[in-house]
């Protein structure tokens, strides 16, 4: 092979290469110091050691966004994925127009955004006015002036609402895909055998799905440790009592409002870390289960 | 000669050559930068604003170009050229309690030029409410001049209150118009909620409790940067917040903002709403089925006979310290903020009370509003503006605000939960909220270590010290 065409592919992915040096490793390793520093602007720089990270453990605001995100990445793996999971089997099991179309409907929530999302929902969550409330006062005679973006208690349900309808059917449409792929002999063969509803889902779909759904669990889990638009734009900010603080609020909160960038980088790593810990959990965990 | 690797990858070699071509070319094509850049965040002000920089232009034989933003944007786009020493406006206009983010370490890096000694040397201070420089101070350092003076009055529905029995010019003190909020704030229809409330507040305190903290004369900083709101005057306010906007006899309805106040408003939810002045015009323009409903009037005070307004928000005009044309942009400020003509004018359109006290006797200020029944709310605004309570900010100004709403929820919660002594429980969450604020600043070593006096005499670093009465 000539050289000419060994450099080739090199100089085709050039662009990329830089583009990704420059704004991808060098920025994590310049975050990787300055997690250490006090800064105020270039010319202003304190060295802290640990100051940063032994400041953000021990912060009640990052228990409470800690707390916050764990609480929405459980509703997400706990309420959004059985639902997804559940719709898309009943999709699978339907024939005709009509699928298509309720696909396309539970799906397209997620083509608009997070940030849309937020308002619509900040709209429809309105005491007194709100479409939420006006519907609770109608069929339960109670709700109207239930402050969903002002009472701490409400605030994370009133997140999680949002986030199931525009996430259900971006999830629901891996399920479907996944579950177009069973093996349907297998699916006969186990129900002639006599396997209920129940016993072919548990041994025979849950199975052959399962690499969908550990990657699904995987990037919900990930997607939800880095919650941000959805309750900055819903809560126009974090919420009262700081309801809706999510981590990455708290690194924006902490980097950008504050201008701390040092402790922000410093939540950064903590993200990082505690990402990277959950990813390899329920890897380990799905795998263990593989092999045994 | 044939592309070795197909021609699919060769179609996007060029198409990312072409698209890489026509972005340099377009810098390359730019235009000269002009001679000053003024970043505004209020598409108002620029209406405002543009004939008097083309007039500005033409005088001086100069470019001035006009740049809007999204008022987040702007400050978190300036924050952050600041920082990396990138390219900055000559010219911004800072929306309160922005001003304080700048003010993080040391004086000599604020990246705004220190206006104190101008404002000394040319007397601007006298022209206006002293208590505006606290907006835009830091240490004594003034960064921007006052664009405004925001007092605080109660818009009303003059109509509700004639069928409600209300006089509000009965309604001299907060007991006053408590003892009023309980007569009406009643569930007649049965639903389970009043059908009309007294006043607008929000439940989690916010800018409700921050406009009343600031009328009692408490504020979260003090001149010098310490946290001061956790006061026993404080637990009292917030004592009484949580009774007005909690429980059965709650008088308070969180009308929001947007389209759930509008509405509000028209449906007659709530009777009062708590009004700086450039929120009368934000009603004006929102509700105009309200025309001739509406009234202002002052606060009430707190106490017979005392402050009957307060201060909501503010604007300041700064320039960089990177401008190559600090003195063009200085005469530029002047134009805009100093000279009365003109000034009328944007009183018609915003119904903001400048800060120059010698416009407030224009004719455009004292004349009778339409939508609020011929009222002269400009004269009435210009009355109260001696009184308006210094507003000390710092970079903590946010943080604080949110600890403070913390402090007012758990307050909230403890009503709720029928604890017997509110106060101590007020008291105990307002020194766990100013304790977590000190905290928090005790952090900052830059501020910490370079504390410096004001450059010249000592006279401007009193601007911010709370007046009341005439200057």
């Amino acid at each position: 092979m000539s050289a000419a065409r060994r450099l080739t592919p090199l100089l085709l992915l050039s662009p990329y290469l830089v583009l990704t040096l420059v704004f991808f490793i060098v920025p994590l390793f310049d975050a990787a110091g300055l997690a250490f520093y006090q800064t105020n602007g270039p010319r202003s720089q304190a060295w802290v050691g640990l100051g940063n990270f032994l400041f953000v453990l021990g912060d009640p605001d990052f228990h409470q966004a800690l707390k916050n995100t764990a609480i929405f990445t459980l509703s997400s793996l706990c309420i959004q994925l059985p639902l997804s999971l559940g719709l898309a089997m009943m999709l699978a099991e339907g024939k005709g127009r009509i699928v298509g179309w309720l696909r396309l409907i539970l799906f397209s929530p997620n083509l608009v955004g997070q940030v849309f999302v937020g308002v619509m929902f900040s709209v429809l969550f309105m005491p007194r006015f709100g479409v939420v409330n006006v519907g609770l006062q109608a069929l339960a005679g109670w709700g109207l002036e239930q402050r969903w973006l002002g009472d701490p208690a409400l605030v994370m349900p009133a997140i999680v609402m949002a986030s199931l309808w525009m996430y259900v059917g971006f999830n629901m449409v891996y399920f479907l895909a996944a579950l177009q792929g069973v093996d349907k002999t297998l699916v006969e063969a186990a129900r002639l055998d006599g396997a209920g509803p129940w016993q072919v889902f548990l041994h025979v779909v849950l199975p052959a799905i399962k690499p969908v759904t550990v990657f699904v669990v995987l990037t919900s889990t990930i997607g939800s440790f880095q919650l941000f638009e959805l309750p900055f734009t819903l809560l126009q900010g974090n919420g009262p009592d700081n309801a809706g603080l999510t981590i990455v609020g708290y690194l924006y909160q902490t980097a950008f409002n504050a201008g701390d960038l040092g402790t922000g980088a410093a939540v950064g790593w903590i993200l990082a870390f505690i990402i990277f810990i959950v990813g390899l959990v329920q890897i380990r965990l799905t795998r263990d289960r593989v092999s045994g | 000669m044939r592309f070795p690797y197909g021609n699919a990858p060769l179609a996007l070699l060029l198409v990312a050559l072409l698209a890489g071509a026509g972005l340099l070319m377009a810098g390359w094509t730019r235009p000269p930068r002009p001679d000053l850049v003024l970043a505004l965040f209020s598409k108002e002000h620029q209406h405002m604003y543009t004939p008097l920089v083309e007039r500005f232009e033409r005088e001086e034989g100069v470019r001035v170009e006009l740049q809007l933003f999204d008022n987040r944007a702007l400050q978190s786009r300036l924050q952050a050229a600041m920082l990396a020493g990138a390219e900055v406006p000559d010219l911004v206009e800072i929306c309160a309690p922005g001003m304080g983010y700048f003010c993080k370490g040391p004086i000599a890096d604020v990246g705004f030029v220190d206006l104190t000694q101008r404002i000394a040397d040319e007397r601007i201070d006298r022209l206006m409410v002293p208590s505006r420089f606290a907006l835009n101070s830091s240490r004594g350092h003034v960064f921007a001049l006052p664009h405004d003076v925001h007092p605080v009055g109660l818009v009303y529905r003059v109509d509700l209150c004639e069928q409600a029995g209300i006089d509000p010019a009965k309604l001299l003190t907060w007991d006053d118009f408590v003892r009023e909020g309980r007569r009406i704030a009643v569930d007649k229809d049965g639903d389970g909620v009043p059908d009309r409330y007294m006043i607008d507040l929000p439940a989690d305190g916010d800018w409700g409790v921050q406009t009343l903290m600031l009328q009692r004369g408490d504020d979260l900083f003090d001149g010098a940067g310490d946290v001061t709101f956790d006061t026993p005057s404080m637990a009292d306010l917030l004592v009484w917040y949580v009774h007005q906007t909690r429980g059965p006899q709650r008088i308070g309805f969180a009308a929001g903002w947007g389209q759930a106040l509008n509405k509000a408003m028209q449906e007659g939810i709530a009777l009062f709403y708590l009004a700086p002045d450039w929120r009368t015009y934000q009603f004006q323009e929102n509700v105009p089925g309200l025309a001739g409903k509406l009234r202002v009037m002052p606060l009430p005070a707190w106490t017979p006979g005392g402050r009957r307004t307060s201060t909501w928000g503010g604007t300041g005009l700064a320039i960089t310290r990177a401008s190559r044309h600090q003195e063009l942009a200085w005469k530029l400020a002047h134009r805009l903020y100093l000279q009365t003509d003109g000034i009328g004018d944007r009183f018609l359109h915003s119904n903001i009370l400048p800060p120059i006290r010698t416009a407030w006797t224009l004719p455009e200020v004292q004349r009778p509003n339409p939508f609020y029944g011929d009222q002269r709310i400009g004269a009435l605004y210009a009355g109260l503006a001696p009184e308006v309570p210094a507003n000390h900010v710092n970079p903590y100004t946010d943080l604080a605000q949110a600890k403070l709403n913390q402090a007012c929820i758990a307050v909230g919660a403890a009503f709720d939960a029928g604890a017997g002594d509110l106060r101590a429980v007020a008291g105990r969450e307002l020194k766990l909220a100013a304790d977590y604020v000190r905290t928090v600043m005790d952090r900052n070593k830059f501020m910490r270590d370079a504390e410096s006096p004001a450059t010249g005499d000592q006279r401007p670093a009193s601007f911010g010290q709370p007046r009341t009465g005439s200057p």
